[in-house]
């Protein structure tokens, strides 16, 4: 079906692909298509044109010019362009010294070098092109969907109308329909939907959201219309400060790529000295040499000037950390930056935070014990529920869960009051007697029993079993709750792959008994229990000074933790800008299994750039040494120039599978 | 009824793509097309004239033509070249008057014939740019509350037709004559100074100073525009050049 009007963010759309004529709203949609790989286009046709003028240059010596004419026309104009822009800046480099090369071998008759100069560097910068912009579609996919506007609802007469996105403010209330990208974070306060998070973490599968959920900037509201009140500027939200991270992702360079820029520029000019001084020098120095013919300086000296340009050794590591961070934006991983790579593939060790991270840190129930005789289990259980009632905490809900399935129904509380870390307090009335009641943690209560060495034993036991433990405490009786923190899918066989490459640790506010039996169940060994928050930090800061430690928390309590670790790896559900801002890593999918690739893609990279780099330096001195000894002729040292420099450019590219 | 032949059985929105349509190739030349402005003109026709008398000189040359007979072709058809652009800028420009008075006057009949079939419009192009409920309905009706304000943005709006933008067809076609003569004297006087390489030297330095001006006008980026309008006439002339020579010497 032919659309109505142009998508009301194509413009933005056209900004985010950095004005691409494939996305120009103001060419007709039906003409877009035309805009799209100009550049290979115009590369590939320079290339048949050249191989043209080859075979003519056997017949005829105007039909070759003619073809060498338009092999110049495409892919030497846009190369005399880019020089000259990079002279304006006072900037000699590559491709200064390439277009130089070409003018060169036309001025001393070999146009057909210089044509094959100019098409396999317009070829190696299609190619580059293609890279970048593969790199930077994760980038371009989320501007794509982040909406300028939003739809206001004016509270007093009910009407809407479009805002601005950077002009809402909090508490605002706004109307998303359906089809359409939420454009802030908010609550919902109307309606219900499902909404699809795949442009944001690739999950495809839809989450209902009702009055009360929270939904996130970037999320396609599918099917119904939702009213929200924004509860995050649009500075501050969630798909905000992931574009932000992904961006500063392509801007951070890692350290061997800094110093390859600086190097570049002073190589390129004094490559051109020497060029200039062999052609200039040789013969006087070798008599034997000549100034002109394909044994002359000049000759001599354009085929070095060719052969040392440093085209693969520039690309060789940009190409691969661009390809990397591509590859894990595509699996919902966002890092700043290719320095992070750099730094994961170099840590030894890593350190679990358990609970959300090893676990879901969603509580259940999954029995209850009793001591005592003062009430049964049924009123027990009743008045937890009425306690924990008023408290937003795991432990709570799973106590209301648990009585809702059991269909027992919540009794009464008076006086009810919630003690910070320890639990909450209150009076009940049992049997007209009024009586105090608190339900919390267990050191908080058993100060409380007179004696409270069978429930301790109880405890203990239960803990053994890696059950958290929560005690209420009514007259003498008390209920002892059994929690399980589920652990994560498959968390088992990730640890198992983890450990192949890398030591693993688990670090956890946890009492031991729990603790233990969780690092028993999925084969970790070393382990840290009974932490407090100031403990955390200072364990990740011992093993830190000793080892490079990657930390992997939820990104919500660790982030101090994240922080002090040589990488900080946040995972989790996504909408936290504190995990964002915390952590090096962000894994946007709750899927732990994305660790080891993640590990693995790092070495590999390395590995990558020391490959590229190595091709690159090695063709460079071969290639440079054996032209102005005059063992290779121009043609093959432009071949051999711009074939390391496709080579690396491909090999770069196998980062960006998945 | 009457709804139904204004917008000719079209929706509303589909009428108002048609009319931005129509009165942008009313804003347009009808036989080719000149960018409106006089410098703009003058520096276009000389880029032109250079291409085509570079293009006589390298073909008449690789006929074997006496340099005399080559130099006197190439006066001839500066001349006429001259008064054919003069003549066909002052007629474009005055041809575009007068589309875009025909429009005006369109336009006008339909504001005052048709009110409910323009307020609709109008509402449509609002609904568009943000607008809805009560605002939408204030912005519409202080709109039409006054024929001429409203004519000014059914024009700019609707047709795309803006105020105040082209030169007097008479200035127009003064800047492309200037342009003209201005090329054609700096490629004689190459020719006269230092031959067949005068001629190129003068071709490369109207076309570099032509595209100069109109970057500089149009706020296009300088070095790219400026490249590329001297590579085309690198392709044109020396593709005809080596097509001539393979047709006259080695090939037909």
């Amino acid at each position: 079906m032919k659309k109505k009007y142009t998508s009301p963010y194509a413009l933005d759309e056209y900004f985010a692909s950095g004005y691409e004529e494939s996305e120009n709203p103001f060419i007709k949609e039906g003409s877009r298509p035309w805009g799209k790989h100009v550049a290979l286009l115009s590369a590939v046709s320079a290339a048949i044109f050249l191989l043209f003028a080859y075979i003519a240059k056997f017949y005829s010596f105007n039909i070759e010019s003619f073809f060498l004419v338009l092999v110049y026309f495409l892919a030497g104009t846009p190369s005399l362009i880019v020089s000259l822009k990079n002279l304006q800046k006072l900037n000699v480099n590559i491709q200064v010294l390439m277009t130089l090369g070409a003018l060169l071998s036309v001025l001393i008759g070999s146009q057909l070098e210089g044509g094959l100069l100019l098409v396999l560097f317009a070829l190696s910068e299609a190619l580059e092109e293609s890279v970048a912009k593969k790199t930077k579609g994760a980038l371009n996919a989320l501007h794509k969907i982040a909406p300028t506007t939003a739809y206001v609802i004016n509270d007093t007469d009910n009407t809407v109308h479009a805002k601005s996105v950077r002009e809402i403010e909090l508490d605002t209330k706004i109307l998303v329909k359906a089809g359409e990208i939420i454009p802030l974070d908010g609550l919902v306060i109307e309606g219900s939907s499902f909404v699809n998070l795949a442009h944001l973490t690739g999950e495809s599968v839809p989450i209902a959201k009702k009055v009360g959920n929270e939904v996130q900037a970037g999320s396609l509201n599918t099917d119904g219309t939702l009213t929200i009140s924004v509860t995050k500027t649009s500075a501050e939200s969630t798909l905000a400060k992931i574009i932000q991270l992904i961006t500063e992702a392509h801007e951070a360079k890692p350290q061997i790529q800094k110093i390859l820029d600086r190097f570049g520029r002073r190589y390129a000019t004094t490559v051109i000295l020497l060029a200039f001084n062999f052609a200039l020098f040789l013969p006087f120095i070798f008599p034997s040499i000549p100034f002109i013919g394909n044994e002359g300086s000049i000759y001599r000296a354009l085929a070095f000037l060719i052969a040392a340009s440093p085209c693969a050794l520039i690309i060789a590591t940009p190409t691969a950390y661009l390809s990397a961070i591509s590859a894990c934006a595509r699996k919902g991983v966002l890092l700043k930056g290719g320095i992070v790579l750099d730094a994961l593939a170099k840590c030894k060790k890593l350190g679990f935070d358990k609970t959300g991270t090893l676990t879901t840190g969603k509580l259940t129930c999954s029995s209850v014990d009793i001591d005592g005789n003062t009430m049964n289990l049924e009123e027990g259980i009743a008045i937890a529920a009425g306690l924990e009632r008023a408290v937003v905490h795991p432990i709570a809900e799973a106590v209301l869960k648990y009585a809702q399935e059991k269909k027992i129904n919540q009794v009464a509380i008076t006086d009810m009051k919630v003690i910070p870390g320890h639990g909450v307090e209150g009076y009940v009335t049992i049997s007209e007697n009024r009586n105090y009641a608190v339900i919390g943690n267990v050191d908080f209560i058993l100060e409380k029993i007179s004696d409270p060495s069978r429930v301790k034993s109880i405890i203990n036991m239960v803990k053994r079993a890696g059950h958290v433990v929560t005690l209420l405490l009514v007259n003498d009786t008390v209920l002892i709750f059994h929690f399980l923190d589920e652990l994560r899918r498959d968390v088992k066989t990730v640890i198992k792959d983890l450990e192949k490459e890398i030591e693993v640790a688990m670090l956890t506010g946890d009492h031991v008994e729990n603790a233990n039996y969780v690092a028993k169940t999925l084969g970790i060994k070393e382990i840290y229990s009974d932490l407090k928050p100031q403990d955390k930090l200072r364990i990740v800061n011992d093993l830190a000074e000793k080892y490079p430690l990657v930390m992997v928390g939820d990104g919500i309590n660790d982030a101090p933790a994240l922080t002090r670790a040589m990488v900080g790896i946040a995972m989790g559900e996504i909408g936290s800008a504190t995990a964002i801002n915390a952590a090096d890593i962000v894994l946007l999918r709750d899927d732990l299994s994305t660790l080891s690739w993640l590990i693995k893609k790092s070495k590999k990279t390395i590995s990558i750039v020391k490959q590229n780099l190595t091709l690159s330096i090695s063709i460079i001195i071969l290639n440079a040494l054996f032209s102005i000894l005059g063992f290779i002729p121009l043609w093959l040292a432009v071949i051999l120039h711009e074939g390391s420099t496709v080579a690396v450019g491909l090999n770069s590219m196998r980062l960006l599978r998945k | 009824m009457k709804a139904r032949s204004h917008f000719k059985g079209k929706k509303v929105f589909e009428h108002l793509k048609e009319a931005r349509k129509k009165g942008q190739k009313a804003t347009e030349e009808s036989h080719g097309i000149e960018t409106p402005g006089h410098i703009i003109g003058g520096a276009d026709a000389a880029k032109e004239l250079v291409t085509s008398a570079l293009l006589i000189w390298v073909i008449g040359n690789t006929l074997g033509l006496l340099q005399r007979q080559i130099f006197l072709l190439f006066s001839l058809f500066c001349f006429g070249f001259l008064l054919w652009k003069v003549g066909r800028s002052a007629v474009l420009a005055w041809s575009r008057i007068e589309r875009v008075n025909r429009l005006i006057e369109e336009e006008k009949y339909e504001i005052e014939h048709n009110r409910e079939e323009e307020k609709a419009e109008l509402k449509e192009m609002y609904v568009a740019k943000g607008f809805s409920g009560e605002l939408l309905n204030t912005v519409v009706d202080v709109l039409m509350a006054d024929d001429n304000k409203l004519l000014g943005v059914m024009l700019e709006e609707e047709l795309g037709v803006s105020l105040e933008t082209f030169d007097h067809p008479l200035k127009q076609a003064l800047g492309a004559g200037i342009g003209v003569f201005l090329a054609a004297i700096s490629l004689a006087l190459g020719v006269k100074l230092f031959a067949l390489p005068g001629l190129f030297i003068a071709g490369f330095l109207v076309i570099f100073a032509a595209s100069y001006v109109i970057a500089f006008i149009e706020k296009i980026a300088f070095v790219h525009y400026i490249v590329w309008n001297l590579s085309i006439t690198f392709l044109a002339v020396f593709g005809t050049l080596f097509i001539t020579r393979f047709i006259l010497f080695e090939g037909l």
